[in-house]
C-alpha cells in the first residue's frame, strides 16, 4: 500500500515538473524565436550569425527541461526502488 | 520492479568495499567506479588524443589544408571568445581548458551515436552525473583560482558584494545572494551536459519499451541523429562557452578600483581599454 502511494506520488510529481518544465521551455523557445525574427526582419543580413546564437539560446533554454526530464525520471525509479525495498 | 532494467543503475565495481555516504536522493559511494561510463569516458578519451595528434601531425605552415583551416577557424574563434571575456590575461592557460574541455566532451558525445549499449553495455560517457561533476568542479576551482589571482585577495572577497553602484548595506545584504551563486555555478555547469545526455538514454529507452520491435530501431536511429549532432554539438560548446564566460565573470571589479598598480607590479602590461576609463 505504501509503496503504491509512493510511486503515485512519484508519478504525479514527474508529471508536474515534466509540464512545468515543458510550458517554460516553450515560452522560452517562442521569445527566442520571435527576437530572432524581428531581428531578420529588421536586418536581413545578420540572419546567419543571428541563426547561431538562437541555436545556442534554445540549447540552453531546452537544457532545463532536459534537466527537469532526467531529474524526474531518476526520482521516479530511485523511489520505486527505494521504497519497494 | 522498473529500476532492474531502467538505464539509472550502472554497473559498480567496488574497489574497497561498498561502503557509500546516504545522502536520501542518492547515495555517493566514495570507493569503487561505474565501469560502464568509464569505459566509454576511457574510449572518447584516447579517440580525442589520437584526433587530436593527428590534426596536430598533420598542421603545417603555408597553404593549410581542410582539416587545419576549419580547427584555425575554431581555435582563432575560441581564442577571440577568451580576448572578449578576459581580456586576453591567462589566454595561455585558459585557451587549452576551455578548448580540450569542448574537443573531449563533443567526441564522447559523437561517441554515443555508435550502439554503444549493445556491445558491453556502455552509456555513453556524459550520461553520469559523477562524470560531467567532475568536470565543471575543475573548471570551477580553476575560475576560483583565476579569480583570486587576477583580483588579489581584497578583489575576491570585494567581489562578493557585486552590484558595486549601490550603497554599503545594499551590498552586503547581497552577500548571500552572490555566495548562492558562486555555489550553483558547477552545479549547474554539470547538471546541464548530465541532464541532456541522460534525457537521450531514457529516451532510447522508452522507445524500446513503448514501440514495437519493428518500429523501434528505425526510431532510435532518428532520435539518436537529433540528440547526439544537435543537442550532443550544442552542449559542448555551451559547457566551452561558459567555462569561457566563467573565467570572464571572475574578473569582475577589475576595472571599478585601483587594481592597476598591482597589475604593473606583476609585471603584466595595463590594459588598453581600462587605462581609458581611469
Amino acid at each position: 500500500m505504501n509503496h503504491a502511494i509512493a510511486i503515485a506520488g512519484a508519478l504525479i510529481g514527474a508529471g508536474l515538473a515534466l509540464g512545468g518544465g515543458a510550458i517554460g521551455a516553450a515560452v522560452g523557445d517562442g521569445l527566442v524565436g520571435n527576437a530572432t525574427i524581428q531581428g531578420t526582419a529588421r536586418q536581413p543580413e545578420a540572419q546567419g550569425r543571428l541563426q547561431v546564437i538562437m541555436f545556442l539560446i534554445v540549447g540552453l533554454v531546452e537544457a532545463m527541461y532536459f534537466i527537469n526530464l532526467a531529474l524526474a525520471f531518476y526520482f521516479i525509479v530511485s523511489v520505486a526502488a527505494g521504497v519497494g525495498g | 520492479m522498473l529500476a532492474d532494467q531502467a538505464p539509472v543503475t550502472h554497473p559498480f565495481f567496488a574497489v574497497c568495499g561498498n561502503g557509500y555516504w546516504d545522502l536520501k536522493v542518492l547515495k555517493f559511494y566514495y570507493c569503487g567506479f561505474t565501469w560502464d561510463t568509464l569505459l566509454s569516458s576511457a574510449l572518447a578519451i584516447l579517440l580525442t588524443l589520437v584526433f587530436a595528434f593527428w590534426i596536430a601531425s598533420l598542421l603545417k605552415p603555408g597553404v593549410p589544408g581542410k582539416l587545419q583551416m576549419i580547427f584555425e577557424l575554431l581555435a582563432d574563434y575560441i581564442r577571440r571568445l577568451l580576448g572578449e571575456q578576459t581580456a586576453g590575461e591567462g589566454l595561455d592557460y585558459i585557451f587549452p581548458i576551455a578548448a580540450t574541455l569542448g574537443f573531449y566532451i563533443l567526441v564522447a558525445n559523437w561517441l554515443d551515436f555508435l550502439p554503444l549499449s549493445g556491445i558491453r553495455g556502455l552509456r555513453p560517457a556524459n550520461s553520469a552525473f559523477e562524470q560531467t561533476a567532475a568536470m565543471a568542479v575543475v573548471v570551477i576551482l580553476i575560475v576560483q583560482a583565476y579569480s583570486f589571482r587576477v583580483l588579489g585577495v581584497r578583489g575576491y572577497f570585494r567581489r562578493f558584494t557585486k552590484p558595486f553602484e549601490l550603497p554599503l548595506p545594499a551590498r552586503i545584504a547581497y552577500i548571500p545572494i552572490n555566495i548562492i551563486e558562486e555555489v550553483t555555478k558547477p552545479i549547474t555547469l554539470a547538471l546541464r551536459l548530465f541532464g541532456n545526455i541522460f534525457a537521450g538514454v531514457v529516451m532510447v529507452y522508452l522507445i524500446t519499451l513503448l514501440l514495437p520491435i519493428f518500429v523501434s530501431p528505425a526510431a532510435i536511429v532518428i532520435w539518436k541523429a537529433f540528440d547526439v549532432f544537435f543537442v550532443g554539438t550544442i552542449q559542448a560548446f555551451i559547457f566551452m562557452l561558459l567555462t569561457i564566460i566563467y573565467f570572464g565573470m571572475a574578473r569582475e571589479g577589475l576595472e571599478h578600483e585601483g587594481h592597476e598598480q598591482s597589475r604593473a607590479v606583476r609585471g603584466h602590461p595595463p590594459l588598453p581599454q581600462t587605462e581609458e576609463k581611469a
